[in-house]
């Protein structure tokens, strides 16, 4: 029954994006005025059906549909039956339709505001890119197929068609027991999916524009803002995931260079490209053709990073054959790059911009220095994935491609970005006088060398993390210090406050001054990551009951090992009591959590979260009371989550505020 | 104070501390910063790409001793790594090689930045011309280009691919003249000099298995250790020569210095390359027993006993552990 209704969505939404894609194309080409609503509201309703009748069936445990036979249990406790929606590949696919189908929405709300062919043409391409998921999802991704031999937990086989007879399991397999374990990765997914699928709509106006030969202005503007929004959410779905893993996976790190972070952070590096980038076009009329390259290779870096997590590709190369959605995800990708490229280079004289750069040392020119590192930044981390894969395809040779590699590469790149970060925003548009650049950086570059010479003296002397000092306070300073000027300036003339006039400028350029706070986010994430990468210590320790040991300032005792039966979980650790330097006390609880039907524990550390830093204990092995721990000492770790939070924040007030101008300001016109 | 007195102060307040700052980081390196840079340049043996200065396992902990004594007794950085590399192969070093397939892996970020310069440079002196004007290709002269420079890197990787697979055939011939089929007449000692002479070879990785093996079963763990190590880092070998070397390894980290975690760590990494390999699953049993975890060990000989297409020689290796393990008999 459920298995029908969510088939009917997918196909209800199939229809509805097929239907979008010829008759958006019609207005697109100014022949015909039709409706694009009705599609529209098909796709949409066709996905919020198809995933209500997924959490339907995972409340009733309709174990009669094989993804449930597959990663549900009738033990899995709420969030995580929610979760368990997207946690395998149809249903994440499932989910990736209904996100897609409400991008469409937010494309189709702008173009019932402000008909226009552009619109018209942006829609086709969602609904083209809507045909092509929910297409995967009645072929080689069906979420709603029915289990026609069961096991006894699980399901053995099962048929595309919902009204085959259904041989349901008495109980499923329940999720990845890895999945179950906190609740970041119930958020997890569906940010990271809001950010991807989000880089489908700057795609779909950059796309359109060149199929209807209108570059210019408009495009542009709406590629940047939906730009803003998608890569608000992926920065947000990184920070989470870097979070969880720190959290639940017991190996105190949060970010390992893992092919599945990988697809995630190039796409982000490239949008990041674009959103500086999209700035010079506009208010310079350069780089239109760079900015329709970036605003492609995004999307097709989102295709490729699905491709990569959901193929299986990156387990072995062997797994390729297992599943048609690799092949399917790969020839969609070819489809994406060669079909974009093909038709910019045909518009190629359309795009073209004129200007020429009068000088590099100008906004514009610290823009060009911060594309060129993001998109390196971007191919380091593509090759890096890409090689071992490619090289075993071709030759069968196998090479692991390590953290190693990456921080080698990305170390100096990302101080050089973070440099940039300090200058660009002091650096005037269209050639810069360099005496004022001077003028604005000295003091900033005295105050970040003396924060670095106060560093060295007192805390380490690791050049990473004196450099990180230097540069990130040299940015606050650089950022603080055109505050300051403008806010001066402004009191001079009004004779209000300092502060209420620091308030009144940034106000006044509320786009600029996210764009900055995203800044200072980046500051604090590259203090964080040097802090942690530089400044931790480890040691593991085998301890029986009473044991005490102590650890950089802390003292711990082994009080006693527990066992602990919650709901969907079983748990087994020991308890620890802790005194920190500063005398006051805690109680650490590492542990390994068991869940039915699977047989492997999970090991999930305790951490004590300080402002100083955190103390982070994981429970190796547990035997006969005799406990093997790693305790670990991560300094100031919150600096890192707030930074990237903070990133995100700055994002996503940009994004408002852009909607507020929007409002305010007429729209530029666009022919027709 | 004039402009020009306060950019003087500016400028020699930013030299003066400019140049604390690199005497503070770069002066004299401690003994400690020194081994703990070298211990982030060594991958751990054990773990799966972790250096050993991160790592807690006891091989790397071995390991971090090791280097500390020789910083303490003056060696330079070059001598011990050149020691660590003798003793344990070229693949503890955590970069990836300079030299070989990954060569590209370095050159092509630098490819890329350079040519990124370079872009930025022709942009600078040729700016998109206004449409119309007599410069401005027609979209068709664009397409063509676009085209051919598509075939024309395609060409180069195809090129550069098949060069690569042919050079790997030239080296197979020059492989010295010991055949595998009478590795048995050849004693260790001149299999290791084969071995040594022919490092890079892409097909050494079964000799080196076989040697391996070889060592193990003479009881000389030390020396079978780093064979097994190049078989499971290298690039060259087989997966089935890295499961086997894998479990070679986890027998010997577990028999000869009692570490079971780490030694189920290494089978697990075998039942990675290999799901459901018979003889990793037995040899998991084999060691669980040995260890004395009597209940899992009947788990996992049960769980392979179950399995339908279970060889009849494996059947009967597995069912006399098992009724060793139901009897609680140590192990032999």
């Amino acid at each position: 029954m459920l298995a029908f209704l969510g088939s009917a969505g997918v196909a209800v939404a199939l229809v509805g994006a097929s239907l979008l894609v010829v008759r958006s194309t019609r207005v697109a080409r100014g022949i015909g005025g039709a409706d694009l609503g009705g599609p529209v509201k098909l796709v949409v309703a066709g996905a919020v059906v198809a995933m209500a009748a997924m959490q339907i069936a995972l409340t009733l445990d309709d174990f009669s549909i094989a993804y449930l036979a597959n990663n549900h249990a009738m033990s899995t406790p709420f969030p995580f039956d929610v979760a368990t929606a997207w946690a395998a590949l149809e249903g994440s696919i499932l989910l990736w339709g209904m996100i897609l189908a409400g991008y469409t929405w937010m494309v189709f709300t702008a173009y019932r505001k402000a008909p226009d062919r552009l619109g018209a043409a942006a829609l086709a391409v969602m609904g083209a890119v809507a045909v092509f998921f929910f297409g995967l999802m009645i072929t080689v991704a069906n979420p709603f197929e029915v289990c026609v031999t069961a096991a006894e937990r699980g399901c053995l086989a099962s048929s595309p068609f919902p009204w085959a007879f259904a041989d349901a399991p008495v109980d499923g397999r329940g999720p990845n027991p890895l999945l179950q374990n906190h609740i970041f990765m119930a958020i997890h997914p569906p940010l990271l999916y809001l950010g991807y699928v989000g880089l489908t709509a700057p795609f779909a106006y950059a796309i359109g524009a060149l199929a209807i030969s209108v570059p210019g202005p408009e495009w542009l503007r709406r590629s940047q803002r939906s730009t803003l929004l998608a890569w608000s959410f992926l920065s947000l779905g990184i920070v989470i995931g870097g979070w969880w893993a720190y959290e639940v996976l017991s190996w105190g790190g949060y970010w390992a260079w893992d092919p599945v972070e990988n697809a995630s952070f190039m796409p982000w590096l490239v949008a990041t490209a674009f959103l500086h980038s999209a700035l010079v076009q506009q208010r310079r009329g350069m780089l239109q053709a760079w900015n329709f390259v970036l605003v492609i290779s995004a999307f097709a870096l989102t295709i490729l990073g699905t491709f990569i997590t959901r193929s299986g590709t990156i387990a072995s190369v062997h797994s390729f054959t297992q599943s048609a959605i690799g092949p399917t995800l790969l020839g969609f990708l070819v489809l994406v790059l060669v079909g974009s490229f093909t038709l910019l280079a045909q518009r190629g004289h359309l795009v073209a911009s004129a200007p020429r750069i009068e000088s590099l040392v100008s906004r514009e020119g610290t823009f060009l220095a911060n594309n060129l590192l993001l998109t390196v930044f971007a191919f380091v981390v593509l090759i890096g994935t890409m090689f071992p894969i490619i090289l075993e395809a071709i030759t069968g040779t196998r090479v692991g491609v390590r953290g190693p590699f990456f921080n080698r590469l990305s170390v100096p790149l990302s101080f050089l970005l973070l440099l940039l970060v300090g200058i660009g925003p002091v650096t005037p548009w269209a050639g810069a006088d360099p005496g004022l650049i001077w003028k604005r950086i000295r003091g900033p570059l005295v105050a970040g060398l003396a924060a670095g010479v106060l560093v060295a003296m007192t805390v380490t002397r690791n050049g990473w993390v004196v450099l990180a000092v230097v540069l990130g306070i040299f940015v606050v300073g650089s950022i603080g210090g055109i505050l300051f000027e403008q806010a001066e300036r402004r009191r001079s003339k009004t004779g209000a406050g300092l502060l209420a006039s620091a308030g009144k400028v940034v106000k006044g350029d509320a786009r600029f001054w996210s764009g900055q706070l995203s800044h200072v986010g980046v500051v604090l994430v590259a203090l964080g990551i040097s802090f942690a990468a530089n400044l931790s210590q480890h040691q593991e320790v085998v301890m029986a009951e009473g044991d005490r040991v102590t650890f950089a300032g802390h003292t711990i005792t082994y009080q006693a090992p527990f066992q602990q039966d919650v709901p969907g979980k079983t748990s087994t650790g020991v308890r620890l009591e802790v005194i920190r330097p500063d005398g006051s006390q805690v109680t650490l609880e590492p542990r390994h959590n068991f869940f039915p039907g699977q047989p492997n524990g999970v090991a999930t550390p305790a951490v004590d979260t300080r402002a100083s830093g955190d103390l982070y204990v994981m429970l190796i092995t547990l035997e006969g009371g005799v406990a093997t721990l790693e305790l670990d000492t991560s300094p100031l770790m919150w600096v890192l989550w707030l930074g990237g939070l903070t990133v995100a924040a700055g994002g996503f007030l940009s994004y408002r505020n852009r909607r507020q101008e929007r409002t305010l300001v007429p729209r530029e016109t666009v022919g027709v | 104070m004039s402009e020009r007195a306060r950019n003087l102060v500016y400028i020699a307040l930013i030299v003066a501390l400019a140049a604390t700052v690199a005497v503070l980081i770069a002066g004299n390196p401690t003994e400690e910063d020194r081994v703990a840079r070298l211990g982030g340049s060594i991958m751990c043996p054990v773990c799966q790409g972790e250096a050993i200065a991160d790592s807690p396992s006891d091989m790397a902990r071995d390991m971090m001793d090791l280097i500390e004594e020789r910083v303490a007794q003056g060696a330079t950085d070059r001598q011990i790594i050149d020691e660590l590399t003798a003793a344990y192969g070229q693949n503890i070093l955590l970069d990836p090689p300079v030299s070989g397939p990954t060569l590209v892996l370095w050159l092509a970020p630098a490819g890329a930045l350079l040519a990124g310069v370079g872009v930025i440079a022709w942009w600078r002196r040729h700016p998109g011309a206004p449409e119309g004007s007599p410069s401005a290709p027609s979209s068709r002269t664009r397409t063509a280009v676009g085209a051919l420079i598509l075939i024309g890197s395609l060409a180069a990787v195809l090129v550069a691919v098949t060069s690569y697979l042919q050079e790997r055939d030239d080296t197979t011939s020059g492989l010295a003249d010991v055949q595998v089929d009478d590795l048995d007449e050849v004693s260790n000692e001149t299999l290791e000099a084969v071995i040594a002479a022919n490092q890079e070879h892409p097909q050494i990785s079964g000799m080196r298995l076989a040697l391996a093996d070889r060592y193990r079963e003479e009881g000389d763990y030390r020396a079978a250790f780093p064979h097994y190590f190049a078989v499971v880092e290298s690039e060259t070998s087989a997966a089935p020569e890295k499961v086997a070397a894998l479990a070679g390894l986890a027998w010997i980290t577990w028999d000869g210095n009692g570490e079971l975690d780490t030694a189920l760590g290494l089978l697990d990494r075998a039942l990675e390359i290999q799901p459901g390999s018979v003889p990793v699953r037995f040899l998991e049993g084999r060691i669980l027993h040995c260890a004395g975890r009597s209940d899992q060990s009947e788990r996992v000989l049960e769980d392979l006993l179950a399995e339908p297409t279970l060889p009849s020689d494996w059947e009967d290796a597995v069912t006399s552990e098992l009724a060793a393990v139901e009897a609680r008999e140590a192990c032999a």
